[in-house]
């Protein structure tokens, strides 16, 4: 009963994880290239997802400093900048394994990894 | 002088820069572009040596990037063992690029060249951040910058095996990035630090209240560390990743890209993490096996390989595992051991692969059986690889004999002498596959049937230099292992 | 002669060869006759200058000398005792006597230029090892001198030369493992692996045990002692015969001479007795023996023969390593002088046979005493001292280690010594024999013996008839060096054999 009641509390986590786990789990077993790159962007958006939901304080208000008013609360910011730092470079990642893909596809004429094998295996 | 303080940053920042400017001076001054890069990677090599001068004198210190102190900034820290992870990568990247200026020419296209210099570059600048950095997040990102340089060295060649080796390692890197960016939020979710000195301090509170955050962190670092640095049963993508790329890129990969991931992974386990979770669950066990059955898997599968290339990238697998080894037996003679194996099989796989790169070159061979009596037309290259072999099996008086000495010392002293068994037998299996090449090379009766090129001068002296240090430090080792045990010493 | 001028002496004879390689082997491209002559030189230079040593050491003086420390606490260094002089110098000997015989040996067959500068590596690492002052040092040159003369064994390449050295490179990569695990035990152990403290490991645990049969399986595996002497007699046959005559006479004793350090250096004889691993040794070196000479009996091939011979021979210089007493150590040490001696001359005059006629099966000698009659004359002088016939020094090696072995109530070991003396005598006599006396093609004109020489020529029979002449006078004549170097040896030994 606690056990759900800190999963009730914590969903974000909880969610954070399951993206992850799919993801994962899509980039290793699905043979289609692009599929394994939409699950590696899955995957580190649920990382992103889990730093920033750390960094998320109840009752907080946003990370901006308006003079003269002064809250007693805000949301951390640093993990959402961390992160932003982590998108580009998921963003470049992703930018590089599409070329790849692209040239692969130009060199094989499939985007299906166990196609793929099969030829190169046949050379 | 106000600048030597900041020669941490600098490493970096004329690394990056010029992989920055290399496209441009390729595109308007050609021929500036090479010799730009290797003044570059040498003004590099010039301050880390500064740097250990500095440290030898002043014993660890700290640099703040941009003047800001952790937690607000990032650190970068200089201690004997970073300073040398930085020797090593910088001089043997500066020695790999006077081979690769002629080797590339045959290799690439000419377009891309100055493209190559880029990433080459940016892979030797961010090395040079993992092995300073004192800071997570920064290690993630250099670590990233790696990853898509590494694999685009690779695939920059394009040709069909390249180009679907070089995916597979940048999906299996992505998944290890992405495990070790999950460790990081695991720690950063219970300590709220990113900077490793501030981490350690505040583990051993956080470990009170949450335990199984630093346990998630030290498993997902195994599988990070493990996939980036090909740690059984992680290291499918190696040889293939290993084998289609240019040469310069697999001596590149060999030699220095999968050391570093190892080097962090001691660094998380020995800076990081505070001495009770190493004690607390067996990681050192794990470590040590997986790297035991990595000895083994990769010589054997060596032994049964037809091209060249990939014998030595299986090869790679079985070395690495050696410093895994050091690693994981948890005992200061054997990180010694370890660490000085790293140096070595900088020297001797970058060789190793330099040779097979002139092999290709000149002959345009690739299987081992065609190398019948190569050993008459390529007699320096052949010398070369025999000396690297030797090392690899641990003749005397190469470096790989020092190596294996520490390490089979270190297993002994924590009682545990079946890992010298393993040490031992693995040195055979590496002489069941080197020596028939190296015998078929000079004994053949027939006379090599191929056309041959002559080889250019350029492509030569890397290989003496690299013959002359590793029997350096095979016979005067004495100096690296004195500064190895100093640095070691600092962590336990 | 005092430290200084012997520790220089020492380097010269053991580096002065392996400096000469890379000269010898820019010099075989212009002129053949000035690298025999070079070869022949530098092998005289190096003999001439271990005999000045010999005053020091039969002083009674030691050298251990270290060079530099590699690591902490290894070093390289140096060692001269009376043991080491010992096989320094039958080693120098016997490689100056094969030197001048392959002048003439080798003009017939090709790749001379590989095979002279290799022959000074490995007369240099050899010396290297014998010379050496630490376990680490010794491992070193053994690695260095068991890789290079692969390069001896299959300098023929033929398929089968090629096929008996992969199986030689193999087992000595083997052996070489073993010994890094033993001397690294060692080192665990004791602290240090220098021949100069006294027994570095003094108590036999389990591990001390696993040290010593890495040791024999090291040291053994080049000794050829049973079972990992399987790579003789593929090896000694296939190479050159002058090559044959160093490996079966020096480079065997590479191996015996590291078993010597290891039991009285690493260990000592206390250990060795009380733990019963000279049982172990004494039980191998049995085996040794008898399967040496019982399957030498069934070769038809000359040079294999020899080379299941000295499987047999070498067994003697173990058995005389497992009795441990003085006769024994006494009978072990003449015996690697004499079989030096004996087996080179044989393996020498095998390899004259062959030059000149080409024959290399036992069954196809008959009669070539008459032809060859110097030849046949030296191969008969030391097969009779093999099979133990006084008054040749054979029978004075078997005679010491008898007496050994009486001392210590080892009676079995006696009768075992006879039994080899009587198998060496069945497949030797069956090749002198019928050399002489067989009357082939010649019944019809009577009994006359009809000489028709053509021996060899002289550059190959002196080294031949001076090893025939030793033979005779190292027996029971008065002027006999070795058995009083062997007498020094073995009181050195028994006291300690470190200071």
């Amino acid at each position: 009963m606690e056990m759900l009641i800190k999963i009730a509390h914590n969903y974000y986590y909880m969610v954070a994880i399951l993206l992850f786990v799919i993801g994962m789990h899509t980039m290793l077993t699905h043979s289609n290239l692009i599929k394994k790159v939409i699950a590696m962007n899955i995957m580190d958006t649920s990382v992103f997802l889990m730093f920033v939901a750390t960094g998320y304080t109840y009752g907080g208000a946003a990370p901006i400093v308006t003079a003269p008013a002064n809250e007693v609360l805000y949301v951390n910011p640093l993990p959402g900048s961390l992160m932003l730092t982590g998108i580009v470079v998921a963003v470049s990642i992703t930018a590089y394994a599409l070329s790849l893909v692209v040239k692969i596809y130009r060199y094989y004429g499939t985007v299906d990894y166990d196609e793929i094998c099969l030829i190169r295996s046949r050379e | 002088m106000e600048l030597t303080n900041h020669f941490p940053a600098l490493i970096l920042a004329i690394l990056l820069g010029i992989s920055f400017l290399s496209p441009i001076l390729y595109r308007w001054a050609r021929k500036a572009s090479a010799p730009a890069l290797i003044a570059s990677l040498f003004l590099a090599l010039v301050m880390a040596v500064y740097l250990l001068v500095q440290v030898l004198q002043v014993g660890e210190f700290t640099y703040y990037m941009g003047g800001w102190p952790p937690p607000w900034g990032i650190e970068f820290k200089v201690n004997l063992l970073r300073v040398y992870m930085l020797l090593i990568v910088l001089a043997v990247s500066l020695w790999i690029m006077v081979y690769a200026l002629k080797d590339l020419e045959h290799e690439l296209k000419t377009e891309v060249m100055g493209w190559y210099y880029t990433l080459y570059a940016l892979v030797v600048g961010s090395m040079a951040g993992m092995a300073l950095t004192n800071d997570l997040f920064n290690l993630f990102v250099l670590m990233e910058i790696c990853a898509i340089s590494a694999c685009a060295i690779i695939s920059i060649k394009e040709d069909r095996a390249c180009l679907e080796a070089s995916f597979k390692y940048l999906i299996l890197s992505a998944m290890g990035t992405g495990c070790f960016l999950l460790g990081v939020a695991m720690i950063y979710m219970v300590t709220g630090q990113m900077n490793y000195d501030l981490v350690n301090a505040a583990l051993p509170e956080a470990v009170e209240l949450y335990p199984n955050n630093m346990f998630a962190a030290a498993a997902l670092f195994i599988v990070a560390f493990g996939t980036k640095a090909a740690l059984f049963p992680l290291h499918v993508w190696l040889p293939d990743a290993h084998a289609s790329a240019p040469s310069p890129s697999s001596a590149m990969l060999s030699g220095l890209v999968i050391k570093i991931y190892a080097f962090a992974l001691f660094i998380m386990f020995y800076q990081l993490f505070p001495r009770s979770l190493l004690e607390s669950i067996p990681l050192n066990e794990i470590v040590l096996w997986l790297s035991s059955m990595g000895i083994m898997f990769g010589s054997i599968f060596a032994m049964v390989q037809v091209d060249l290339k990939k014998m030595l990238a299986y090869s790679s697998i079985g070395q690495i595992g050696y410093v895994f080894l050091g690693i994981g037996l948890d005992d200061i003679i054997a990180m010694t051991g370890g660490f000085y194996h790293l140096l070595v099989h900088a020297i001797m796989k970058s060789m190793l692969f330099m040779c097979a790169g002139i092999i290709i070159y000149t002959t345009g061979i690739r299987q081992i059986k065609q190398l019948g009596g190569i050993g008459q037309v390529l007699p320096i290259t052949m010398i070369a690889f025999t000396i690297g072999s030797a090392s690899m099996i641990g003749i005397p008086g190469t470096g790989g004999l020092i190596s294996k000495w520490y390490l089979a010392l270190g297993a002994l002293e924590i009682g545990r002498p079946i890992f010298v068994v393993i040490i031992l037998a693995s040195s055979l299996l590496n002489a069941v596959y080197y020596m028939p090449i190296i015998v078929n090379a000079f004994m053949q009766q027939e006379q090599f049937q191929h056309q041959v090129k002559p080889v250019p001068r350029k492509m030569l002296i890397p290989l003496i230099v690299g013959m002359a240090a590793i029997i350096f430090f095979g016979v005067f080792s004495r100096p690296a292992i004195v500064l190895l045990d100093e640095a070691l010493a600092l962590f336990f | 002669m005092d430290e200084a001028t012997a520790i220089t002496v020492i380097l010269v004879v053991i580096f002065f060869p392996i400096i000469m390689t890379p000269i010898l082997m820019s010099v075989s491209d212009r002129s053949e006759k000035l690298r025999d002559i070079l070869a022949v030189v530098t092998s005289a230079i190096t003999f001439l200058l271990v005999l000045t040593l010999y005053p020091f050491v039969v002083r009674g003086g030691i050298v251990q000398h270290t060079f530099f420390e590699i690591l902490p606490n290894l070093e390289i260094s140096i060692r001269l005792d009376v043991l080491s002089f010992s096989l320094t110098a039958i080693a120098s000997f016997i490689w100056l006597l094969s030197t001048i015989y392959s002048i003439d040996y080798m003009a017939k067959e090709h790749g001379g230029s590989r095979y002279y500068p290799v022959l000074m590596f490995t007369l240099g690492s050899c010396l290297g090892i014998f010379l050496a002052g630490d376990f680490f040092t010794l491992f070193v040159f053994f690695e260095l001198m068991s890789l290079i003369s692969y390069i001896l064994v299959v300098h023929e390449e033929t398929e089968e030369a090629l096929k008996a050295g992969y199986k030689y490179l193999v087992m000595t990569i083997i052996g070489g493992l073993a010994l890094f695990f033993g001397i690294i035990i060692t080192f665990e152990l004791g602290g240090t692996v220098s021949f100069g403290v006294g027994s570095i490991i003094e108590e036999g645990t389990l591990i001390a045990f696993l040290a010593f049969m890495c040791f024999l399986i090291g040291f053994g595996m080049k000794a050829g002692m049973f079972p990992l002497h399987v790579w003789l007699p593929d090896a000694h046959p296939v190479a050159p015969s002058p090559a044959s005559a160093l490996l079966s006479g020096v480079m065997l004793k590479t191996g015996a001479y590291g078993l010597f350090r290891v039991i009285f250096n690493a260990f000592s004889i206390e250990v060795m007795q009380t733990n019963n691993w000279d049982i172990v040794l004494g039980v191998l070196a049995v085996i040794t023996i008898l399967l040496g000479s019982a399957v030498a009996l069934t070769q038809n091939d000359l040079k294999r023969r020899l080379a299941y011979s000295s499987v047999g021979m070498m067994g003697y210089v173990l058995l005389g390593l497992s009795v441990l007493n003085e006769n024994a150590i006494i009978g072990a040490v003449f015996h690697i002088f004499c079989h030096a001696i004996m087996k080179s001359c044989l393996f020498l005059a095998a390899g004259a046979i062959i030059w000149k006629t080409g024959k290399r099966t036992i069954s196809e000698l008959g009669s070539i005493g008459r032809e060859m009659p110097f030849t046949m004359a030296c191969f008969s002088i030391a097969a009779l001292a093999m099979i133990g016939i006084p008054p040749l020094s054979g029978f004075l090696s078997k005679w010491t280690l008898g007496l050994g072995a009486l001392d210590a109530n080892a009676t079995f070991y006696v009768i075992v010594l006879l039994i080899s003396s009587l198998l060496n005598a069945l497949y030797y006599l069956p090749i002198i024999v019928p050399a002489f006396f067989e009357m082939v093609g010649d019944e019809e004109q009577g009994h006359a013996l009809k000489l028709s020489v053509q021996d060899v020529p002289p550059k190959m029979l002196a080294p031949m008839i001076i090893l025939a002449i030793f033979t005779v006078i190292f027996g029971l004549s008065p002027i006999n060096v070795p058995f009083d170097l062997s007498q020094m040896t073995s009181d050195f030994l028994l006291k300690g054999g470190w200071f």
